[in-house]
């Protein structure tokens, strides 16, 4: 993607973002999944957000957990579930991780281009809704019985002697399992820690910091524009994220068994949670921002997205997209406000940290003279991160949008670099900027 | 393929049986064989020591390398070229540590001894070689491998640094009859000034498993044939045609099949009589079939129409077609005489002349040696003399294809096991086969691998050289 700091006679900008609370998998949002989810979060933004349905040009959506039965291409049925005309097409993107970072880019540039004036984008999981599979020994052995019409039920009873209940009946466990390497997520980042010299006590450091900072913003009210509350099929109402631990210390977190190897440095409280949630953001151009009486809270400088090897360091993309989206808007390292990574792991976080005030690293793999910048990880993630508050996989780009854009506006900060790592070794940087 | 002795090697019991009666036999290690097309990072996670010399020339490329490749790796050298290490591993998350010539290896077997020999200048300096290896080497892995570096010693400044230079090759053939018994190789980059960046290319191949039975060889790396623009790491002949001569049968088709998994086109060219074979290899490899005889005046001419039939630029040619007429000298006939130099050599320049104009840019040229060509074999005159021809015009060609920016190599391969080597007498064969540092025959994917590599954009370094295949045969060594 092209800077647009040269072309942009049309400029994106984005006016609000919401999402819903973010619950830890199998809890008060079981029972919606990505599709609901993502309704929720669309019918949030609206409310918080009005405007006429009418004058919305469409939606990009981001899912990783598609409800593959029920329908493929959620963001058409957000449009429907949300009530709104059937006229907005929708489309559904997935990039793991940077689902929603990637519909939201995907809606800001229809915009610049003209194709839309106003767009909503975002993304959802329902990480409690995976789909648990069976087996395909027994799909291969039942398909040819039950997709044929012709079958009689001796057939259906031919079939049950042929299946072996061990083997056929067992569904496999879901897990966020490298396809190439077959390496949980966990794991990888476990090797990152290793191959990078991140220590236990400093992941512990760092997931205190995203756990205390993200309690502070909750108790300052400053999520409160962010978060929508959600009433789930049950009719309970779910206001508040439930991951955050604000009381955790640094005991507390240095008790915990490693998660992932058994001499390793990763645990449950240095990770992200397994999360259900979704997140929205509504785009236009200044120009309609300004006529519908929205004030703008950021516009989109740059972005990048890159991919790395899985074999090798996993998570470590950020580290390469977040200098290369500077370098496409034409900015140096120093010009940075503030920086925001995505917590997949304290120790994936640390490894890019460590990666970006590396000379070696800027020389070898950036091509610079020498490091991008030092960086404290006390300088980042103001408010926390997905350590603290959940990450439901396609909604965390779109949070980090929204709770970024929100930075700017009200801090008077200049601009915001958002780093974001996902499966498949891939990775995506956002830098927004004061609209 | 029937060696008993390989295959009772790789039999942990009978392994283990011999060595307890104490059977005077010798069971040769299992090699370690790299699958599939080239791959990025083919070091990763194994362990590699490494010392330079003072006043060496590789430090900054090395340290690149190795921790490119993924190697953790143990540094001997001053603190300058120590910081080159440390600065590319952090870059790629891969520990270096710092470590005396003197000490032994630290946690796991190394895969690889690596000296950097390109600063010396006087005999005298050799001592540091002796203490690196002589206090890692019993601990290097099976199918390990050790690499040496050091400058041609026909550019030697002076008489005293020739000498050096040249104590490497004695220094790495003798390396190489110590290691084989564990599978592991000893090989020499002889580097030219301003050739490093390329000579890593060379060193990657030779570091890994894809250059198995490539042992004891001195390889020069010149800087005279340009870098070419792209170096892809995976896929490395995408969108390139090849042609193979010969690709009907054993050597010839595994190298046919080596390029396509590289991702070329390839044209494969045998005789009318294998035209069978040959077009059922293009179809499972998603090449073309060419059946033409080599020695045909209109060969020339029918390759090039077969390709621009196809709208296809040639970029790697490989003369493999050959043939063996064996007879002593005083018993053979002229015709044997005639074809095998016809075949051999004369129809390789005729058919090289023909196409170089249409070449695309950075083409490969390897051309097929044979050992013999080199050592010499009695019964094979015929022969001999058309594979050292070969070895002379690739080396006297050379220069020229360097200032087009291609390049035109041999290889000389010694025991494979194929159809042919299978009809020679037992006896006989098992001489070919155990006369070697590695104790055992070659496979044709052993030869495939080493074309493969000389057919890639990453072997502009390599150029007018023979890489012998043997795994260091002891003829003509």
């Amino acid at each position: 993607m092209a800077t647009k700091k040269d072309s942009a006679k049309r400029r994106a900008v984005i006016v609000g973002g919401v999402r819903t609370p973010f619950i830890r998998a199998f809890g008060a949002l079981t029972k919606m999944d990505t599709i609901a989810l993502g309704t929720a979060a669309v019918k949030g933004l609206l409310s918080r957000f009005p405007i006429d349905p009418e004058r919305i040009g469409g939606m990009v959506w981001g899912g990783t957990i598609l409800p593959g039965g029920v329908a493929v291409n959620a963001g058409r049925e957000i449009v429907f579930d949300a009530g709104l005309p059937d006229t907005i097409e929708a489309y559904t993107v997935t990039r793991a991780c940077t689902s929603s970072i990637l519909s939201v880019t995907l809606a800001v540039a229809a915009i610049e281009r003209g194709e839309a004036d106003v767009l909503i984008a975002g993304g959802s999981d329902s990480t409690s809704n995976v789909e648990v599979r069976m087996p395909p020994t027994l799909v291969h052995k039942a398909a040819p019985v039950v997709m044929s019409a012709k079958s009689t039920p001796v057939d259906y009873l031919k079939l049950l002697g042929k299946l072996n209940p061990g083997k056929d009946l067992k569904p496999s466990r879901p897990s966020i399992r490298e396809r190439t390497t077959g390496e949980l997520m966990g794991e990888s980042a476990e090797k990152m820690a290793g191959r990078n010299g991140i220590t236990r006590e400093a992941q512990d450091e760092f997931a205190l910091q995203s756990h205390q900072r993200a309690a502070k913003a909750v108790a300052d009210g400053r999520f409160a524009p962010e978060i929508i509350p959600v009433t789930t099929p049950d009719g309970e109402t779910v206001f508040a994220d439930n991951i955050i631990r604000g009381d955790t210390t640094l005991e507390k977190l240095g008790k915990l068994k490693p998660a992932f190897a058994k001499d390793g440095t990763l645990t449950a409280g240095n990770s992200s949670s397994l999360t259900d949630g979704g997140a929205a953001v509504l785009l236009m151009t200044e120009e309609k921002a300004a006529e519908l009486g929205f004030t703008p809270l950021a516009a989109f400088r740059s972005w990048s997205y890159d991919a790395v090897d899985p074999k090798d360091q996993l998570l470590i993309g950020p580290a390469i997209s977040m200098p290369r989206a500077v370098e496409k808007a034409g900015l140096k390292a120093s010009d940075i406000d503030l920086i925001d990574i995505h917590e997949a792991f304290a120790a994936q976080v640390l490894s890019v940290v460590k990666m970006l005030g590396s000379k070696g690293f800027g020389k070898e793999r950036l091509g610079l003279p020498g490091a991008f910048r030092e960086i404290d990880p006390k300088e980042i993630n103001v408010h926390g991160g997905s350590i603290a508050l959940g990450h439901p996989f396609a909604a965390t780009g779109a949070r980090l949008i929204t709770t970024m854009a929100n930075e700017i506006a009200q801090a008077g900060k200049k601009n915001a670099l958002i780093g974001v790592c996902a499966g498949g070794a891939l990775s995506a940087a956002v830098l927004l900027e004061k609209a | 393929m029937d060696d008993i002795l390989l295959s009772l090697s790789g039999n942990e019991l009978a392994r283990s049986t011999v060595k307890k009666l104490g059977l005077p036999l010798p069971l040769p290690q299992v090699l370690k064989r790299h699958q599939g097309p080239f791959a990025a990072q083919g070091l990763d996670g194994l362990s590699v020591s490494v010392a330079h010399a003072a006043g060496s020339a590789l430090g900054p490329a090395l340290a690149s390398l190795l921790a490119r490749e993924g190697s953790e790796t143990q540094v001997a050298a001053a603190p300058e070229v120590f910081a080159h290490y440390q600065e590319t591993g952090e870059a790629w998350g891969r520990k270096s540590a710092a470590a005396e010539l003197s000490d032994e290896c630290e946690g796991a077997s190394p895969h690889a001894l690596i000296f950097d020999a390109t600063g010396l200048s006087h005999p005298e300096q050799l001592k540091s070689i002796y203490t690196f290896y002589h206090a890692k080497l019993r601990r290097l892995a099976a199918c390990g491998r050790c690499l040496l570096f050091g400058r041609p010693p026909a550019q030697a400044e002076t008489p005293a640094q020739a000498a050096a230079c040249q104590a490497l090759v004695g220094f790495t053939k003798s390396l190489g009859k110590e290691t084989g018994k564990k599978g592991a190789t000893v090989n020499l980059v002889l580097v030219e000034k301003g050739a490093e960046q390329a000579a890593m290319h060379l060193a990657a191949f030779l570091l890994s498993y894809a250059s198995t039975y490539v042992d004891g060889q001195a390889i020069a790396v010149g800087a005279q044939t340009p870098e070419p623009k792209s170096l892809p790491l995976t896929h490395r002949l995408s969108a390139k045609t090849a042609l193979v001569t010969g690709a009907a049968r054993g050597i010839g088709e595994a190298i046919a099949r080596r390029l396509a998994l590289e991702g070329a086109f390839v044209v494969c060219m045998d005789r009318p009589q294998e035209e069978d074979r040959t077009a059922k290899l293009a179809r499972e490899i998603g090449g073309s079939a060419l059946s033409c005889d080599i020695t045909d005046p209109a060969a020339a001419e029918a390759m090039l129409s077969h390709l621009s039939a196809r709208n296809a630029q040639l970029s790697v040619l490989i003369h493999n077609a050959g043939v063996t007429r064996d007879k002593m000298l005083v018993n053979m006939d002229e015709g044997r005489w005639d074809q095998v130099i016809g075949i051999n050599l004369a129809s390789i320049m005729r058919v090289t002349e023909a196409l170089l104009p249409s070449l695309g840019e950075s083409s490969r040229i390897v051309c097929l040696s044979s050992i013999a060509g080199i050592a010499g074999n009695v019964g094979q005159t015929n022969y001999a003399a058309s594979k050292a021809g070969v070895i002379g015009y690739v080396k006297a060609l050379a220069p020229a294809l360097a200032r087009q920016g291609h390049t035109i190599n041999a290889v000389a391969p010694g025991f494979i096991e194929t159809q042919m080597t299978a009809a020679i007498p037992f006896a006989t064969r098992e001489a070919g086969r155990r006369l070697s540092s590695l104790s055992q025959g070659g496979l044709p994917g052993d030869v495939a691998q080493v074309v493969a590599f000389l057919s890639t954009p990453q072997s502009f370094g390599v150029n007018g050289e023979t890489i012998r295949i043997c795994g260091q045969n002891f003829i003509g060594a």
